[in-house]
C-alpha cells in the first residue's frame, strides 16, 4: 500500500497559528492569565511584603532583665534609670544599642535569696508562654566573679579577655562557669524570640568589648593588642556576577515556572477544550494536515508560554526594584542581595524561547489525553511535579555549568542562562553545543509525542463511558493480547522501579561475603526483576513467548550477538570510565565498592559469571527488551520502544553513573531487539558484556599467553591494548552492519515510517461510539 | 463517486471487549444522488462518516472517495468533502464570517475568490443578519447554517450530512433539508445520516438501514417497499430491525 506523505505548509501552519492566537487573545481568562495577572500581581505581593516588613520593625522586642542590681556600675549595661518602681522599664545604654526604641526592657529584682533553680524555670515559662520574647538573668555575685576574673589576671591582658568571656555564659555554658554567667532565656522555635536573641546578644557583645576596653586601659596596655593583624576579604567576581548572583538563581525559576503555567492553560483549551466544544473534529476533517494543526497550535502555545514567562519576569523585575529597596537594605559592596542588572537579564530570553517551545509541546501532547478542559487541569499537577526537578536542580549550592550539567535537559539550559547572565561568556559558549543538542532533542521528541497524539483516533476520539473496577479486571482477562499493551509496559517498568527503590531501602550495608552478594543480586533480579514480568506476561498477554520476544532469530545473529559483545567490551569500559572523569564517584561510594570487588575477585568464577552475567542478562532482557518491549513496539513505536526501554534499564541501575552507562548500552540492545525481532541475540551481548567486566581482572593476571595479546595490567587496573581497541571498533561495527541489515523482525514493526497522514488500519482502542 | 466495500471497524471496549461497531458494509454513491443512512442510535452511522471522512482508520475494507483511497490519501479526500455534524463545532469566539473564511482559506482558496463564494453563501443561507456576531452567541439554528456554510464554502462534489437536523426547529430543518435538495441539483453526492424516517423518505434516493453496525437492506425507497411488501416506511423500518433482532436472539 503507498501512501503519500505531503509536507506541512508554512502558509497553513500559519493560519492555524494566527487563528489560535486571535482565539486565545479574545479569552479574558488567557489576557487575565498572561497579561493582567502578572502587572497587578508583584506590585500587589511587593505591597504586602512592604507592610509586613514595617510590622516587623515597629515590632517592639520583649526583653525581661532578671536581676539587674547584680549588675556592675561601670561599664553601663542600661542606660541610667528614669523611674524607680520594682518592674522599672528600662533601656540598654546608648552606646550599646543603636536602635534602642524598638527594644521593651522590663527590670524584675532579683529577692536575694532566690533560688537560682525557681528562677530558671520561671524564666523559660515566661518565654515559652511568650510573655517575654527573651529573659536575661544577672545571677547574684555577677559583678564580683567578673571583677574577680579581672584581678587574678591583672598582668596579663589576654586573661582579662577570658575573664569577660565567661559573662555570657548563655545556654552553652559549663556549670561551673554557669553560677558567673549571664544566663539568656530564649526560644530557637519562635521566630520573635529568635530576632530577640540576636538582638539581645549583638548588645551584650558590645557591652563585653567595653568591659574589655575599659580594663585594658586602665592597665595601660593597648587595645590592638587583642587583634594583631585584619583580616580583609576581597570578592573577586567581577560587578556583573556580583549583581547578579542573586537575581541569576531566582529569575530564571520564575521565569520557568510561568513558562510552564503559560503554556498549560491555553495547551488545554486549544486541544482539550476544542474536543469539547466539537471543533476539533471540524478542524481535522479539513484538508489541513495533522502535522500542520500541531505546528500551528504548538507555535500558538510557544508564544503565550513566553509572553507570561517575560510578562512575570518584567513585571517581577520592576516591583523589586522599588520593594527590596527598601525592605532589605544593600551590602555594602552592593552585594548578593544588589539590585538586579537589567540588560545582562535579556539574556534569559535566549533560555526562554526554546524551554517554552520545550513545555508547550509537552502540554500539548498532555492536553490531547484530556477528554474535556477540566481533565486536562488534573494533568498540571504531574506535569510540574516532573518538571520543577529540573528547574530546582540548577537552585542547589554547588551546581555548575559544566559538561555533566548540559546533558540535564531544561537544567543544562538554565545553567546556560545563568552562566550569560553572570557574564561568564566563554563557559556558556563552551557548553552552548552540548545544552543545544539536548533542548532540541528533547523539543523534537516532544513535538513528535504531540503530533502522534494528534493521529492516535484512540486520544482524539476517546469515548465518555465510565470505569469500574470489576469491569477492568473483566477486560484486562478477557481481551489479552498477543503481547503487552503500551500501558501494561510501563506498569511492568513502574513496578520493577518502585520494587527497587523499596529494596535499596531496605538494604542497608554492603555484602561481607559471595553469599551477601548472591543476595543482594539475585534477590532483586529474580524477585524484583524477573517475577513481575513474567506474572504480568503470563496473566495480561495471550502468549508469554510472543509477550517475551522469544523467538528464534536468524541462526547468525547469535555468533555475532557474542562476537559483538566482546568486540564492543572496550568500547563499553571507555564510555565508563568517560562517564567517571565526567561524573566521578564519591570517595565514599568508592570505598563501599571495594569490599564487593574483593569478594568477587576471590568467588569462584563460574558462580561469578553465573550471577552477574547470565542472570542479569536473562532477567534484565526478558523484562526490558523482552516484555516493556513489544508494548512499547505496537502501532509504530519503534523510537519509543528504543528510547523508552533503554531509560528505563538505566534507571533501573541506581548508581547515576552506572544508569548513564546502561542507558547507551540499553539503547543498542534495543535496537538489536527491534532488528531481530527476538531477545536472544541481545541476551548474548548483554551477557557476554556483563561477564567480560567481571572476568577481566582475573584474565589479566592469568598466565595464558593469549591475553598479552589483548590485556595489559601494567597500571594495577586491567585494560585493553590500545591495537586490539582499534581492531575491536571495526569488529563491532561490522557486527553491527550485520544487524542493520538482516531482516529476522515482524512486519508490523518494520513497517511504513509513521509520517504525517498515513493511516495504517489499525485496531483501535474505545473510541466514542455515536452513531 | 463514494465507494465502501466490505468496510468493517472494530473497538476495544472495556465493558463489551472487542466490539464491531461497522460489520463488513458496502454501498456506492454517484453524482447528484442522496444516499440517507438510517438507523437507530448505536447503528454505527457515525462511524461509517467519519471513516468517510478520514477521521478514523477502517479496520479492514476499502473506502474511496472519487476515487482517492482514505487511507493513503487522507489529505486529498479531505479536500473534496465537507462534513456536518449534528454537533456544529462552532468556534465561540469567531464571527460566524470569519470562521467560514478560515475554513476557505485551509482548503487553500484564492482571497478573492473565497470573498465572493462567502457573499454568495451568506446571501443563499440567509445569514447576513449574524455575520459578525461571535459563534458562542448563535442560536442553534444559526450554528448549524455557519456550519453548512462552512462545508460548503469550498464547493466540495461530497457533502456528508451526520444526524444534521438533530436539534433543529422544525423551520430550521426544514431549510436544511432545502439546501440538500438544491445540492443534490446541482449535481453534488450527498451521504446523509438520520434516525428519522420522514427526512429519509423525501429526500434520499437510495437508503441503507443500518443496524449493529450492518446494513440490512439496501435500495430506493420503491424498492424497499416492494421488497418488503410493506407500504409504510415505519412499519417496514420496524419489522426490519426486529426480525434481526430476533434472528440474532435465535443464533
Amino acid at each position: 500500500m503507498k501512501f503519500e506523505h505531503p509536507r506541512p505548509r508554512l502558509s497553513t501552519v500559519m493560519l492555524v497559528y494566527l487563528r489560535e492566537m486571535r482565539d486565545q487573545l479574545r479569552d479574558r481568562r488567557t489576557i487575565f492569565t498572561i497579561a493582567v495577572l502578572p502587572l497587578v500581581l508583584y506590585p500587589l505581593v511587593g505591597s504586602v511584603l512592604l507592610q509586613v516588613a514595617q510590622f516587623t520593625q515597629e515590632h517592639p522586642t520583649s526583653v525581661c532583665l532578671i536581676g539587674g542590681e547584680n549588675l556592675p556600675s561601670h561599664p553601663p549595661l542600661l542606660a541610667p534609670a528614669e523611674a524607680s518602681s520594682s518592674r522599672a522599664l528600662g533601656r540598654f545604654a546608648d552606646t550599646l544599642d543603636e536602635q534602642s526604641e524598638g527594644i521593651h526592657l522590663v527590670q524584675h529584682p532579683l529577692a536575694a535569696d532566690a533560688d537560682p533553680e525557681r528562677v530558671r524555670a520561671e524564666a523559660e515559662e515566661w518565654v515559652r508562654s511568650d510573655l517575654y520574647h527573651i529573659v536575661l538573668w544577672v545571677p547574684p555575685g555577677f559583678t564580683a566573679a567578673a571583677d574577680g576574673a579581672d584581678q587574678t589576671s591583672a598582668a596579663s591582658g589576654a586573661a582579662a579577655l577570658a575573664g569577660a568571656d565567661a559573662l555570657v555564659g548563655g545556654e552553652s555554658g559549663s556549670t561551673a562557669a554557669r553560677g558567673k554567667s549571664l544566663q539568656v532565656f530564649y526560644n530557637v522555635a519562635s521566630d520573635p524570640s529568635r530576632v530577640a536573641h540576636q538582638r539581645i546578644m549583638r548588645v551584650l557583645s558590645a557591652w563585653r568589648d567595653q568591659w574589655v576596653q575599659e580594663r585594658l586601659d586602665a592597665r595601660g596596655l593597648d587595645a590592638a593588642v587583642l587583634s594583631p593583624f585584619g583580616v580583609e576579604t576581597v570578592d573577586i567576581a567581577p560587578k556583573a556576577t556580583r549583581d547578579a548572583a542573586f537575581w541569576s538563581k531566582l529569575l530564571p525559576f520564575v521565569m520557568l515556572v510561568w513558562a510552564m503555567t503559560g503554556a498549560f492553560y491555553p495547551a488545554i483549551d486549544l486541544v482539550a477544550g476544542e474536543k469539547e466544544r466539537g471543533t476539533l473534529e471540524t478542524l481535522l476533517c479539513s484538508p489541513a494536515l495533522r502535522s500542520e494543526i500541531v505546528m500551528g497550535k504548538l507555535a500558538a502555545v510557544t508564544t503565550f508560554s513566553t509572553l507570561t514567562a517575560m510578562l512575570n519576569v518584567s513585571s517581577m523585575l520592576v516591583t523589586s526594584l522599588f520593594v527590596f529597596r527598601q525592605v532589605m537594605p544593600l551590602g555594602p559592596d552592593g552585594g548578593s542581595m544588589g539590585l538586579p542588572p537589567l540588560v545582562p537579564m535579556l539574556w534569559l530570553l535566549v533560555a526562554l524561547f526554546p524551554l517554552s517551545a520545550l513545555f508547550s509541546a509537552l502540554a500539548l501532547a498532555i492536553a490531547a489525553l484530556a477528554r474535556s478542559s477540566k481533565e486536562g487541569q488534573y494533568y498540571l499537577m504531574p506535569l510540574m511535579m516532573v518538571s520543577l526537578p529540573l528547574v530546582l536542580l540548577p537552585l542547589l549550592p554547588g551546581t555548575t555549568l559544566n559538561a555533566g550539567t548540559s546533558l540535564i535537559p531544561v537544567t543544562g539550559m538554565f545553567l546556560l542562562a545563568r552562566a550569560l547572565v553572570e557574564g561568564q561568556y566563554w563557559a556558556a559558549l563552551i557548553h552552548l553545543p552540548l545544552v543545544a543538542g539536548v533542548t532540541l532533542l528533547c523539543l523534537w521528541m516532544a513535538t513528535r509525542w504531540a503530533r502522534r497524539q494528534f493521529e492516535d483516533e484512540t486520544v482524539l476520539f476517546r469515548g465518555g463511558e465510565q470505569w469500574n473496577l470489576s469491569g477492568w479486571v473483566r477486560h484486562l482477562w478477557r481481551d489479552r493480547e498477543g503481547a503487552a499493551t503500551v500501558g501494561q509496559a510501563l506498569m511492568c517498568a513502574t513496578v520493577i522501579l518502585v520494587g527497587m527503590f523499596f529494596a535499596k531501602l531496605v538494604v542497608t550495608g554492603g555484602p561481607t561475603d559471595w553469599t551477601g552478594i548472591l543476595q543482594m543480586v539475585l534477590l532483586p533480579q529474580v524477585g524484583l526483576i524477573l517475577a513481575p514480568t513474567l506474572l504480568m506476561a503470563c496473566v495480561l498477554t495471550r502468549s508469554m513467548r510472543q509477550s517475551l520476544r522469544v523467538r528464534r532469530p536468524a541462526i547468525l545473529s547469535l555468533p555475532v550477538a557474542v562476537l559483538l559483545g566482546v568486540a564492543l567490551h572496550p568500547t563499553y569500559m571507555a564510555l565508563g570510565q568517560l562517564i567517571q572523569q565526567i561524573y566521578p564517584l564519591s570517595d565514599a561510594a568508592l570505598a563501599a565498592l571495594q569490599p564487593f570487588e574483593r569478594i568477587v575477585s576471590t568467588a569462584p568464577l563460574w558462580q561469578v559469571i553465573i550471577v552477574l552475567a547470565v542472570v542479569p542478562a536473562i532477567c534484565e532482557e526478558l523484562a526490558f527488551r523482552g516484555f516493556m518491549f513489544s508494548g512499547l513496539v505496537r502501532d509504530h513505536g519503534r523510537l519509543r520502544a528504543i528510547v523508552g526501554t533503554s531509560v528505563l534499564f538505566g534507571m533501573s541501575h541506581g548508581v547515576l553513573q552506572q544508569s548513564m552507562a546502561a542507558t547507551v548500552m540499553g539503547v543498542l540492545l534495543a535496537w538489536i531487539a527491534l532488528r531481530t525481532g527476538s531477545i536472544l541475540p541481545g541476551l548474548l551481548v548483554h551477557l557476554t558484556n556483563n561477564a567480560l567486566s567481571v572476568s577481566l581482572g582475573r584474565l589479566a593476571t592469568s598466565d595464558a599467553p593469549w591475553v598479552r595479546h589483548f590485556l595489559s595490567g601494567d597500571s594495577g587496573e586491567p585494560a585493553y591494548r590500545l591495537e586490539w581497541v582499534l581492531l575491536a571498533g571495526c569488529i563491532a561495527v561490522l557486527c553491527l552492519v550485520y544487524f542493520s541489515v538482516v531482516r529476522s523482525c515482524e512486519p508490523a514493526e518494520l513497517g511504513p515510517d509513521d509520517g504525517d497522514e498515513v493511516n495504517e488500519p489499525a485496531t483501535a482502542a474505545t473510541p466514542a461510539l455515536a452513531g | 463517486m463514494i465507494e465502501v466495500t466490505n468496510l468493517s471497524k472494530t473497538y476495544d471496549d472495556i465493558g463489551r471487549g472487542r466490539f464491531v461497531a461497522v460489520d463488513r458494509v458496502s454501498f456506492r454513491v454517484g453524482p447528484g444522488e442522496v444516499f440517507g443512512l438510517l438507523g437507530p442510535n448505536g447503528a454505527g452511522k457515525t462511524t461509517v462518516l467519519r471513516i468517510l471522512s478520514t477521521m478514523l482508520r477502517p479496520t479492514s475494507g476499502r473506502v474511496r472517495v472519487l476515487g482517492h483511497d482514505v487511507v493513503t490519501h487522507p489529505a486529498e479526500v479531505r479536500r473534496q468533502i465537507g462534513f456536518v455534524s449534528n454537533n456544529t463545532g462552532i468556534y465561540d469566539r469567531m464571527s460566524a464570517w470569519e470562521m467560514v473564511e478560515y475554513f476557505g482559506r485551509l482548503n487553500g482558496m484564492p482571497r478573492d475568490l473565497l470573498r465572493e463564494r462567502l457573499e454568495t453563501l451568506f446571501d443563499q443561507l440567509r445569514m447576513n443578519d449574524f455575520r459578525h456576531v461571535a459563534g458562542g452567541k448563535l442560536s442553534t439554528g444559526m450554528k448549524q447554517k455557519v456550519s453548512i456554510a462552512r462545508a460548503l464554502v469550498h464547493d466540495p462534489p461530497v457533502l456528508i450530512f451526520d444526524e444534521a437536523t438533530l436539534g433543529l426547529d422544525v423551520l430550521v430543518a426544514r431549510g436544511l433539508l432545502q439546501v440538500i435538495r438544491t445540492l443534490r441539483d446541482a449535481g453534488k453526492c450527498l451521504i446523509f445520516s438520520t434516525h428519522i424516517m420522514r427526512e429519509v423518505e423525501r429526500l434520499c434516493d437510495s437508503i441503507a438501514i443500518m443496524h449493529q453496525g450492518r446494513i440490512l437492506d439496501i435500495g430506493s425507497l420503491e424498492d424497499l417497499r416492494d421488497r418488503h411488501g410493506e407500504l409504510d416506511f415505519e412499519e417496514l423500518f420496524f419489522g426490519m430491525l426486529s426480525r434481526h433482532d430476533q434472528a440474532v436472539e435465535m443464533a
